[in-house]
């Protein structure tokens, strides 16, 4: 029993796919037999797990559709009761709802990734213009008070 | 939630508490009081847009989600019994949206607020009288909305320094009594008698009971009393009664005889309050000790220091033992008894309002109460270094044990 | 492989970007979870303590609200340990670590003042302008230095 346990991490799994669904990741998952605890979401997965297997285990389904599949660390573990609603009297946790407002963004991030892909990137569009100056709006207001 | 026992649920609507270190403090001073702190639901969507709803547009995210949260609890989509507002100490975007929030679940609900702002080093201990003030407004939402006093009541405020004890009737004060405080039960025994004998009543006449202050406990047993309450509660009540402002804002300043306090009060119902206990250079024990330098009875020292000139005095301290040596040097150096009596009372005042005064907003009408409110220094020294005219009700000496019979007239039978 | 701060430090798309295009997101997450998983703590929910506002000294003084040293004394270290930095202007709701706009002012502060290359956007207002978002991204990404270091 001198088994150093290797640090555990927690990644987040967004599926944005047309050919890959939450649940079939999540089957590709408990096929593997990696000893990661998995969590299915609205959005994709939850897994927790060694970090080296939890690596893995995303780089595979990352793999199923790669520029539709995003991931990224999570700090508390899949069903942290110190994050639950239940345990924590409601409300909305801090990550989650920047999350959902990403998610609305992943489909042309993905079509974007795929055009990168394929041809390269495009050029940048102008940028934005400055604000006008006082002194020049002053001239304007002038101009047409003077009329 | 039961009337008086039951679990009270508390909406925390905060920014920063989670950051600071300070939340576990919060719960546990949640679960001292039998509360439990929720986070209302919102729709998240909306945050974007919640700063021109509200009309009052912040930069930070968090402070939003206070808005969102005030929101939802106000329409009742989450339905709680209290609210505790609180933001870091020092942020002025938060000072901001905490009092304005609070006023905006006041005005469109009846669900009570407290508010407060917090530092690491804030504990439970400190906590623990504000969430007490909110469950028992939560609790006895009934009781504080009595303007009127009825029946045959008595309150006695067992405070450190003093013992007050009043009889009223019929909305009336028949009989008071003002004792300094040595032994808690005896003063409170005697304060009660005297109050007793002046409205010439007996103690089995008397249908309800009150008591507050420090000693409330121990001679609300002793006496058997029907109410015992925390003295913010009861003074906001009492003052805003004395002073016949019972709706709308008000500022409730309490100087007792060794802390002192500052209470927003809306309704009569206290929102955000401060209070001082760590320093008695603000209290009226630093009276006691100029009156006692100076030569004059306590009850003297007021009329003294309206004649004075506190500029012509240099205090280089509020502490009561460095802030009376100033005062004692300058007497040395020929100042007039009348100028050291009045600068004495601008050294109170200033002190207030650098400590107390940083975290209540001043609303118009500024009532000042407590023993310290008689020594007419003390209203005019306000009154000059806040702009402000300053309300001193009649039986402002009795506050505690005033509110204190009013409420427990609401155990009276009809 | 390069070390990139990003900001908003909890974003999936700017962390998602980053790993994929072979350097290594230094996000808020990772430092939660040091947080978190430390059993010898206990202070729910993110196990930041008083003596975390006291680490946040390092980057503001006591005049600071507490709160905005105690983010710092999460995101801060991050940002110490950044070779370079994608900050994402105006982004959609902000709360929680972020929600705070005073200590992200401090942190894009603290990053802009660091010597390292820093790509500045705004989040896409719409799905047209994100594949331009995305570009722009994946261009700065691709000119850091991928060589392995030791």
């Amino acid at each position: 029993m001198t088994d150093v346990k290797q640090e555990e991490i927690t990644k987040v799994i967004v599926i944005s796919s047309d050919k890959v669904l939450p649940v079939d990741a999540a089957m590709k998952i408990y096929e593997s037999e990696f000893p990661v605890t998995v969590k299915e979401t609205c959005f994709g997965l939850i897994v927790t797990g060694p970090a080296e297997d939890v690596l893995m285990v995303t780089e595979e389904i990352r793999k199923l559709d790669k520029n539709h599949i995003f991931v990224k660390d999570r700090g508390f573990p899949a069903g942290d009761e110190r994050r639950c609603r239940a345990s924590r009297g409601g409300g909305p946790r801090p990550g989650f709802h920047f999350l959902r407002e990403e998610v609305r963004m992943l489909p042309a991030i993905g079509a974007a990734l795929d055009e990168l892909e394929a041809k390269g990137p495009v050029k940048e569009s102008p940028t934005k213009k400055d604000k006008l100056k006082v002194s020049e709006l002053e001239r304007i207001i002038e101009a047409e008070l003077a009329r | 939630m039961s009337e008086e026992t039951g679990i009270v649920k508390i909406a925390l609507v905060s920014c920063g508490s989670e950051y600071s270190g300070v939340q576990p403090e919060f719960e546990a001073a949640a679960a001292e009081v039998n509360a439990k702190f929720v986070y209302p639901e919102i729709d998240v969507a909306g945050l974007d847009n919640i700063g021109r709803e509200f009309g009052l547009e912040v930069a930070s995210g968090d402070l939003r989600l206070m808005m969102a949260r005030a929101k939802a609890v106000v329409e009742g989509t989450t339905h709680v019994d209290g609210v505790f507002i609180t933001t870091c100490f020092r942020c002025a975007e938060g000072a901001i949206v905490r009092n304005e929030v609070r006023r905006y679940i006041h005005k469109h609900s009846n669900i009570p607020v407290i508010s407060y702002s917090f530092t690491e080093r804030t504990t439970a201990g400190t906590l623990l009288t504000r969430l007490e003030a909110l469950t028992t407004v939560a609790r006895r939402r009934h009781l504080l909305a009595r303007e009127v006093q009825t029946g045959l009541t008595a309150g006695i405020d067992s405070g450190s320094t003093t013992t007050k004890a009043v009889v009223m009737r019929d909305n009336e004060i028949i009989g008071s009594g003002w004792v300094p405080t040595t032994k808690v039960l005896e003063s409170a025994e005697e304060a009660y008698s005297l109050a007793l004998k002046e409205a010439g009543v007996s103690r089995d006449e008397i249908q309800a009971l009150g008591t507050t202050g420090y000693g409330r406990f121990l001679i609300g047993d002793h006496f058997n009393a029907q109410l015992i309450q925390e003295e913010i509660t009861v003074n906001s009540k009492g003052a805003v009664y004395l002073a016949d402002c019972q709706t709308g804002p008000a500022t409730v300043i309490d100087i007792g005889g060794m802390d002192n306090k500052a209470i927003s009060v809306d309704d009569g119902i206290p929102g955000m309050f401060t209070m001082g206990g760590i320093c008695a250079g603000a209290s009226g024990r630093f009276f006691e000790m100029i009156s006692k330098r100076l030569g004059v009875d306590i009850t003297e020292l007021g009329a003294l220091a309206v004649k004075g000139m506190q500029e012509k005095v240099t205090m280089n301290s509020y502490c009561i033992v460095f802030g009376i040596q100033s005062l004692v040097n300058s007497l040395a150096k020929g100042a007039v008894p009348e100028d050291v009596a009045a600068a004495a009372c601008y050294s109170v005042v200033e002190q207030i309002f650098e400590q107390q005064l940083q975290e209540v907003d001043v609303k118009e009408p500024l009532i000042l109460v407590g023993g310290s409110s008689l020594i007419e220094g003390v209203p005019k020294a306000l009154g000059d270094l806040l702009k402000i005219d300053v309300l001193v009700p009649k039986s402002s000496h009795l506050i505690g044990a005033v509110g204190a019979a009013l409420l427990a007239s609401g155990y009276v039978e009809e | 492989m390069a070390k990139v701060f990003i900001y908003p430090v909890n974003s999936l798309i700017l962390a998602d970007l980053v790993e994929r295009f072979g350097h290594k997101p230094l996000a808020v997450m990772n430092q939660v979870r040091e947080k978190v998983t430390n059993i010898s703590l206990d202070s729910p929910p993110v196990n930041i303590t008083p003596e975390d506002p006291k680490v946040g000294l390092r980057y503001a003084a006591v005049e600071v609200p507490p709160g905005v040293r105690g983010r710092m004394a999460l995101i801060g270290p991050l940002i110490e340990d950044a070779e370079a930095a994608i900050i994402v202007e105006a982004p959609p709701v902000n709360f929680g670590c972020v929600g705070c706009n005073r200590t992200n002012e401090l942190m894009k502060y603290i990053v802009r003042s660091k010597d390292i290359p820093i790509l500045e956007l705004r989040y896409p207002e719409t799905e047209e302008n994100a594949p331009e978002f995305m570009y722009k991204i994946a261009a700065f990404l691709e000119s850091l230095p991928r060589e392995e270091e030791k």
